[in-house]
């Protein structure tokens, strides 16, 4: 990826209209299911504020503005699904609006700007096993640290065979309505 | 997560931001009353 501007210059346009993309986020709160955060999967990166809109910043180095084409920088969609199902620890998948500068990939986007369109809590064990056939979770198992990790009740049971036991059970439709009604958006009904 | 190589750059815009708005204050009605749409007709005495 670092070599391809040396090779050839891209394609410049422009547009009025955002770009939507899919992304998945892992998910944060207190054990009361409170102060609900999207977070970004990789590292650890600030978290996506309700309300506000996120914005890129590159943490490999702060001499150059984000995204820039010679990094892998910048607020992150893809094209599809499939992609996706190969992230680490994903606790909600969405649709994500893009805009500012935007650097199309291959397979997605890098962007300056993000805002979550239409997001849903989803089982990372079942949505790595079947992708969009991914049936809801059922709970959301609160862990230290804050980290809110939604489960089916079958994957809940295996977690907890080998060692990942929640301290605390949440309803997974409270917490999906809660972090809904806090960054405004709707349910992700068909994916 | 590989996305592979850039193709393009896009500078986006938009019109208005995807961002939902704040709260807007309630509707409220106008307290003038309607006015008659049928009004009668003045007779002479």
């Amino acid at each position: 990826m670092t070599t391809a501007s040396a090779l050839r210059p891209l394609e410049a346009t422009t547009g009025i209209e955002p770009i939507v993309a899919w992304r998945t986020w892992a998910l944060t709160g207190h054990r009361d299911g409170t102060n609900l955060l999207l977070r970004p999967v990789a590292g650890r990166s600030r978290p996506w504020r309700p309300m506000q809109v996120a914005e890129a910043g590159c943490k490999h180095t702060r001499m150059h503005s984000s995204p820039s084409v010679d990094c892998t920088c910048g607020l992150h969609g893809t094209h599809g699904l499939d992609l996706l199902r190969r992230t680490r620890c994903p606790a909600v998948l969405g649709r994500v609006a893009l805009w500012g500068r935007v650097i199309e990939h291959d397979h997605g986007y890098r962007a300056q700007f993000a805002y979550p369109q239409l997001i849903a809590l989803i089982c990372q064990f079942c949505f790595w096993q079947w992708g969009s056939h991914a049936p809801s979770p059922d709970i959301v198992g609160w862990f230290p640290r804050d980290a809110l990790v939604p489960l089916c009740w079958g994957h809940l049971e295996l977690a907890q065979r080998y060692g990942m036991e929640p301290r605390r059970l949440l309803p997974a439709d409270e917490v999906g309505l809660a972090l809904r009604e806090a960054y405004a958006v709707d349910q992700l009904i068909h994916w | 997560m590989d996305i592979g190589r850039p193709q393009r750059i896009i500078e986006i815009e938009p019109v208005s931001l995807p961002l939902p708005s704040p709260d807007l204050p309630s509707y409220e009605p106008a307290t003038e009353p309607a006015p008659d749409p049928n009004p009668v007709e003045p007779v002479d005495p």
